[in-house]
């Protein structure tokens, strides 16, 4: 059946006050400063990371000539070492140190896995290279056995090393995609975002090349779901409302995360999450907000900390009368990840957030982006995004 | 500072990148984010003092960035990256000759040079620049001619100064 069409205009007013408050803060911003009792986590460059691994080598021979028992010693990642830093609002890895020992059986595969990934990066940091975390594991797959467990091993030498992720020249295989107000540079390539087609463009893991050279945004929005992201891109959304989308398909990638900081943090833009009215996508928004516990120790580089949760909140089911029938009922582990977010002391101090959560509790409905479909294919950027942004209505 | 701001009337800005940035970019970039700006956004920029602010910045990058790092690059005895320079400037030529102009008189001295190919990209690139004044030229003489034109059908010159001028302008355009 068509839909009546109400022929509102909408001027952005409140993304838009958001948007000059920051412009006018901008100038105050200070520099993320660690707190005492986390560990300090560097970008660093090839030849500093390679030292690193030298001496890292040096010490392990000299504990083979002096005791015949060398071990390694690195930062615990267990969730009893995550510390959320309320001040700067992220999650971050405590002090807490482990020792994994050369000779001990329980630690041996482990080890070997992570000296073989040690290995690895060295020659692609010797060679000025590039490779993703499923190349890691083809590089020897009798050891690593499944691509967990390399995938463990080089978050282990990150942590072991002190750096992040990228440092090491070991990247994600590219997912998200991003179009809009944006100019890039691509070592001699300039790329316009604007003209990538409806599919955007692919947001390369190798964000050192990358560089933001001109953008006229004045909001960047954070999509779940790719299908959200085409229904916006195909309305060219942005050349009405002036912003950057971005989409990583579901979760944040580590390129995605880390290109959303970066265009966060220079164009200094007020930056929205749009995913599903579920627990999921409340915790796809908690981990662009604050970090994942997996990665902590990269969360200052991956992080946005000031990024909103513009919806589908729950409360906007009866607001925009999402029909029962476009509604899903929560399932028991919905319930629970639900309660699990609830006992977050991130969600605990927003108590806008914690009220949606503890009314879809209430509830037990979630509901996907595309629901707002049942009022017609253009609902979504003709009526909810616009009025959202204008009203101010977000977490 | 990574990025510069320039604010519109209406509220709105336009960011682009400091020109700081751009002293460790490509040589050739700088010139190619002028030439984009320029063709590709500044009419969109729509506000007009705007527009005036972002070309003089243009012209800052153009004369601070862009040909001081060209000429430090064309006056080194590296050729491989005098080669790389020359074909990058090639490449911004064939699009607008003009950019390049302040590399013009480095290119006699390359034209000298041992390496064939330093000698056979600055020989191309001079040409064109003695293609482009050739057009200019013509352009100036074609103005000319349609004046004399003017003035030869109202009676105010000879038949005989009119194909004087008639037959230079042939002459260059040929």
């Amino acid at each position: 059946m068509a839909k009546k069409k109400v022929d509102k205009s909408y001027d952005l007013k409140a993304a838009k006050e958001l948007y000059y408050e920051y412009l006018e803060r901008g100038k105050e911003i200070k520099d993320f400063e660690q707190p005492v009792d986390t560990i300090k986590i560097e970008d660093l460059s090839r030849n500093k990371i390679l030292n690193r691994i030298y001496k890292l080598t040096d010490t392990i021979i000299k504990q083979i000539y002096n005791t015949g028992r060398p071990s390694i010693e690195l930062p615990s990642r267990s969730s009893s070492n995550i510390i959320w830093d309320e001040e700067n609002d992220l999650l971050l890895l405590g002090k807490q140190i482990m020792e994994k020992q050369f000779h001990s059986l329980t630690s041996v595969a482990d080890i070997t896995r992570l000296m073989r990934v040690l290995e690895v990066v060295t020659e692609l940091l010797n060679e000025d290279l590039h490779a993703t975390k499923r190349e890691v594991f083809y590089t020897d797959v009798n050891l690593f056995s499944e691509q967990k467990n390399s995938d463990k091993s080089i978050e282990d030498v990150s942590t072991m090393l002190y750096t992040s992720r990228n440092s090491t020249h070991i990247v994600a295989a590219p997912r998200g995609s991003c179009v809009g107000r944006l100019r890039i540079r691509d070592r001699t390539d300039i790329i316009d975002l604007e003209a990538q087609g409806s599919g955007g463009w692919t947001i390369s893991p190798f964000l050192d090349q990358i560089e933001i050279i001109e953008s006229d945004a004045e909001l960047i929005l954070v999509i779940e779901k790719n299908a959200a992201m085409m229904r916006l891109a195909e309305d060219r959304f942005w050349r009405k409302y002036p912003c950057i989308l971005l989409t990583a398909q579901g979760v944040g990638n580590v390129a995605t995360r880390m290109f959303l900081k970066r265009l966060n943090k220079e164009l200094n833009l007020p930056t929205f999450t749009l995913v599903d009215s579920d627990p999921y996508g409340h915790y796809i928004h908690s981990v662009y907000l604050r970090g994942s516990k997996r990665l902590s120790y990269e969360s200052p580089f991956l992080a946005t900390p000031n990024i909103k949760l513009l919806g589908v909140l729950t409360r906007d089911l009866d607001k925009y009368q999402i029909p029962k029938a476009a509604r899903i009922r929560m399932n028991k582990q919905d319930e629970k990840r639900t309660k699990d977010l609830l006992k977050e002391d991130f969600v605990k101090k927003n108590k806008a957030w914690e009220t949606d959560l503890q009314l879809a509790i209430k509830l037990r409905e979630k509901a996907e982006i595309q629901a707002f479909a049942t009022h017609g294919f253009k609902f979504l950027t003709d009526e909810y995004l616009p009025e959202k942004l204008t009203t101010g209505d977000w977490i | 500072m990574d990025i510069k701001l320039f604010r519109k009337k209406d509220g709105g800005v336009i960011q682009l990148v400091d020109k700081e940035k751009m002293k460790n970019w490509p040589v050739e970039l700088p010139l190619i984010f002028i030439e984009y700006i320029r063709e590709k956004k500044l009419d969109r920029y729509e506000d007009n003092t705007i527009k005036k602010d972002i070309e003089s910045y243009l012209d800052e990058i153009m004369k601070e960035i862009a040909i001081p790092r060209l000429i430090g690059v064309l006056d080194s005895e590296n050729d491989e990256e005098i080669i790389l320079s020359l074909t990058r400037i090639l490449d911004v030529a064939k699009k607008n000759i003009e950019m390049v102009k302040p590399i013009q008189k480095y290119l006699v001295d390359l034209q000298k040079s041992k390496n064939n190919k330093v000698v056979e990209l600055s020989k191309n690139i001079s040409e064109m620049f003695v293609k482009a004044e050739r057009r200019k030229e013509l352009a100036r003489k074609r103005k000319i001619m349609r004046q004399k034109e003017k003035e030869f059908l109202d009676g105010k010159i000879t038949a005989q100064d009119y194909a004087k001028i008639r037959k230079e302008y042939l002459l260059l355009k040929e």
